[in-house]
């Protein structure tokens, strides 16, 4: 299909002349290519890109002024109002070195005799993390402070605990209990979970409508567990209230290590792949890496095979309807219908019609019985023969009937042809 | 832009040396990053396709069922080789079903500078204009690896006129025409005669041509005689409404029509009558009027050739109306419609009397074989319904053409094959009794 200039030598000066580049613009056919020059590019896409930089801006603008809500809750290094950093200070003029970990591992190694274990939201813990950490706190002599633990930690972390599925109203509570670091801090807003049931040599401090908000349970070893229905006494901005701070700094500050474990998600990504291994790690990295790569080309084989060369070319097509359609959508109606009698008298007409100029009867005539059947009878050889009930009868009684009568009136033409 | 087969496949490839070597992101880096770096060069050192220059020349106008070559030439300005697939769009009726694939693509490889011609060659499978879509070139870089793409636009269309199959019939059409001319033929005047020549009478000569004045100046009976008058007008009517949509063969009645035309036009430029053509279905859908008889055939067929049937039916009123507006004068009407009871019952015949009232007027049928065929079956149930409804319509048909007859009409029924003949030789017929 491609026809090249020749290149042979003799066709050389054709060659030359043909190949005059841009020099004479004159010649030059116009510009034919349809892809947009940049100006049209910016023209088109320029609105878009405003709405966008817009939408930018905006995103930036609305996450700078929100930025402070939420952000590093219970954090001993956060400022926040909602973070914890007043009372790590606090506590370390006091001379108790606040560390935090946010793993489980870390905070299972740092239980001690002389250490406080924080957990600021024990709920967020899986099972089997809460299993591991419940394992080293309960016999280490220290104290473990949970936070607010709701009843997917409390089953693992404080057994024989459960608490209230309803909140208390009011924040603040009254101490009403014998622990000292309660008494000596008074009023104190650990208003939150309530406990419902709790061991009998517990300390239940704090009754918010006559359930504990505030439970010490003595462990193994001079160690105990202290729950709080709420963090606020620990958050920068509720410590100045009420006896808020002094509660604090007494249940934190009973040991001289504090270990403030936050609870993160890689923390728990970890504890389960160094628990279950998958299927993936069981293979060799090498195949893993060669099936990314084999992917990276299965992208750029898709990305090969979807270009199209130029768009579908449309076409509008004829319509294709045959013109012997409605006869025989007629046939059709004939048969579903059984109308013998129809067809018969269609099929007895045109053999009429075509018999009457072969026996010299005109055709304006060929329907009267009275003119075509004595002409009919002449022509015939066989006498005896009445085609009256073939040609006028009536009309079939089944289709079979049809059959034969369509088979004899062609018989009967036949004859007369011949005769 | 686009990527090639073989970027692809090294890429599958770089999977060995990342699996069995370097089985870590920094492996992926070192196979993907060179595969980068590389297809940016070839992109880089591919021509441009923006600042390509195509002119297309080649054939305008083709028969159905022959080639037509369309040539582009592709000049590369650029001072990079051009190595490309073009992609030459054309609707896929431009070629046969299933080639459209080979016929469209082109390997084309031009030096910095020079230029090149591309045929491309195609065999329309239906009548009518065919547009050239865009031309496409994918040019790719020295390593294969990345490739420019664009498209231009080049307008060329070819227009692929009706076959005109029929014209096989025409050597023996005019044959008999030399005859019809050579003969003194006929010895009464009619309308549509002129005044041949005088001879001497002999036994068997209509005494009623006797011409009484010659014979008073000469000693022995004259005779006059008449012979076909020359320049008459035939008008010829395309209807281009449903009914002509409908397909006999695997050809639409339309196209079985035309060729009838073209064949009545052929014959009757040489007999040295004049052939206009109207095609209407609710409008004049063409029109060609006044031509001489040396241009009259290709201006039929550029006329023909984007026709289509239209799904609507026909306004006979306003057919009429414009055939009468473009035959003033008295004139053969050929009418190329269909038989069928009801447009011609309820459109046609109330304002037949209109056209009859001037002209001579001829209507041409095109008849489906299929339903002779059905008409004929037997053996079952089915198939003698078959050829009832068949008889049916055969009647309704004859019918309709009865109805014609009997207002003076001249009645042509026909197979697509047979159309084209018959309508000749009823004007030749015509011609000979002096009746145009």
């Amino acid at each position: 299909m491609t026809t090249r200039h020749p290149t042979a030598p003799t066709a050389a000066p054709q060659n030359a002349q043909d190949s005059t580049p841009p020099a004479r613009p004159g010649e030059q056919p116009p510009a034919t290519s349809t892809a947009r020059t940049p100006r049209q590019l910016w023209t088109r896409t320029r609105g878009l890109l405003i709405a966008a930089a817009i939408l930018l801006i905006a995103a930036v603008a609305i996450a700078l002024v929100r930025s402070e809500a939420a952000h590093g809750r219970l954090d001993p290094r956060s400022a926040d109002p909602g973070g914890s950093r007043a009372v790590a200070h606090l506590l370390a003029d006091r001379g108790v070195s606040t560390r935090v970990v946010t793993t489980t591992a870390e905070a299972r190694d740092a239980a001690g005799p002389d250490t406080t274990v924080l957990v600021a939201s024990p709920d967020l813990l899986t099972d089997r993390q809460q299993a591991q950490l419940h394992a080293a706190t309960t016999d280490s002599g220290g104290r473990t402070v949970l936070i607010a633990p709701g009843t997917p930690s409390l089953g693992t972390l404080a057994p024989h605990v459960t608490a209230d599925p309803a909140p208390s109203l009011d924040a603040l509570a009254r101490p009403g209990c014998t622990l000292s670091a309660a008494r000596r801090a008074g009023d104190a807003e650990t208003g939150g979970r309530r406990y419902a049931t709790y061991p009998a040599d517990a300390d239940t401090c704090y009754r918010s409508e006559s359930l504990p908000t505030l439970l010490r349970l003595p462990e193994a070893k001079g160690g105990d567990t202290v729950l709080i229905g709420a963090p606020d006494i620990l958050l920068n901005d509720r410590l100045d209230e009420h006896g808020n701070a002094s509660l604090a700094l007494q249940l934190l500050g009973s040991r001289p290590h504090l270990v403030w474990y936050l609870p993160s998600l890689s923390d728990d990504a970890r504890a389960t792949d160094s628990e279950r291994r998958s299927f993936f790690d069981l293979l060799p990295s090498g195949w893993l890496w060669g099936t990314l790569q084999l992917f990276v080309a299965a992208v750029l084989a898709a990305f090969w095979r979807g270009r199209r060369l130029g768009r579908l070319v449309p076409e509008r097509l004829p319509v294709a309807i045959r013109a012997s359609e409605a006869v025989e959508g007629r046939a059709r109606l004939y048969r579903k219908a059984n109308a013998r009698d129809r067809a018969a008298s269609a099929l007895r007409t045109a053999t009429r019609t075509r018999l009457a100029p072969l026996i010299g009867v005109p055709p304006s005539q060929a329907h009267t019985p009275e003119t075509l059947l004595p002409a009919l009878t002449a022509a015939l050889h066989t006498p005896g023969q009445d085609p009256r009930p073939l040609l006028f009868g009536p009309p079939p009684a089944n289709d079979a009937a049809l059959t034969a009568l369509a088979d004899q009136l062609d018989a009967l033409e036949r004859e007369v042809r011949h005769s | 832009m686009a990527l090639t087969g073989r970027t692809a496949l090294l890429a599958a490839l770089g999977s060995l040396p990342v699996g069995i070597w370097e089985p870590s992101w920094t492996g992926i880096l070192a196979v993907n990053t060179p595969l980068a770096l590389a297809c940016a060069c070839d992109f880089a050192l591919a021509a441009p396709v923006r600042r390509l220059r195509l002119t297309r020349s080649g054939d305008t106008a083709v028969r159905l069922g022959d080639s037509a070559d369309v040539t582009l030439t592709v000049t590369n300005p650029s001072r990079r080789p051009l190595r490309a697939q073009l992609r030459d769009a054309w609707p896929p009726s431009s070629w046969l079903p299933g080639t459209e694939f080979e016929a469209s693509r082109h390997r084309v490889t031009i030096p910095p500078g020079e230029r090149r011609r591309i045929t491309t060659r195609l065999l329309p499978t239906r009548r009518g204009d065919r547009k050239a879509d865009r031309v496409t070139i994918r040019s790719s870089g020295p390593l294969g690896l990345f490739t420019r793409q664009g498209s231009h636009d080049v307008p060329w269309t070819v227009r692929v006129l009706p076959p005109f199959h029929s014209r096989k019939h025409l050597p023996s059409k005019l044959a008999r025409l030399r005859e019809l001319d050579g003969r003194t033929s006929v010895l009464t005047r009619g309308e549509g005669t002129e005044f041949d020549s005088l001879r001497e009478y002999v036994p068997g000569d209509d005494t009623r041509s006797i011409d009484w004045r010659a014979t008073a100046r000469q000693s022995t009976l004259a005779v006059r005689t008449w012979r076909p008058e020359r320049d008459r007008h035939i008008l010829i009517v395309l209807d281009t409404g449903r009914t002509s949509a409908g397909r006999v063969g695997d050809a639409p009645r339309l196209d079985a029509s035309m060729d009838a035309a073209l064949l009545l036009g052929a014959l009757a430029s040489r007999a040295g009558d004049r052939v206009d053509l109207l095609a209407y279905d609710r409008r004049i859908r063409a029109l060609v009027q006044g031509r001489a008889a040396g241009e009259l055939l290709p201006a039929l067929v550029n006329a023909m050739a984007p026709l289509e049937p239209e799904l609507v039916e026909t306004d006979a009123r306003g057919l009429t109306a414009a055939a009468l507006r473009t035959a003033p004068r008295r004139s053969l009407v050929v009418l190329l419609t269909s038989l069928d009871a009801a447009p011609v019952e309820e459109g046609l015949l109330p304002v037949l009397s209109r056209l009859t009232k001037r002209h001579t007027v001829l209507v041409a049928s095109v008849a489906d074989p299929t339903i002779a065929e059905m008409a004929g079956s037997r053996g079952n149930t089915e198939a003698v319904y078959d050829a009832a409804a068949a008889a049916q319509a055969q009647a309704e048909r004859h019918r309709t053409a009865e109805l014609l007859i009997r207002r003076g009409v001249t009645v042509i029924d026909a197979t697509p094959n047979d159309l084209a003949p018959a309508l000749a030789d009823a004007y030749l017929a015509l011609k000979a009794a002096g009746r145009l």
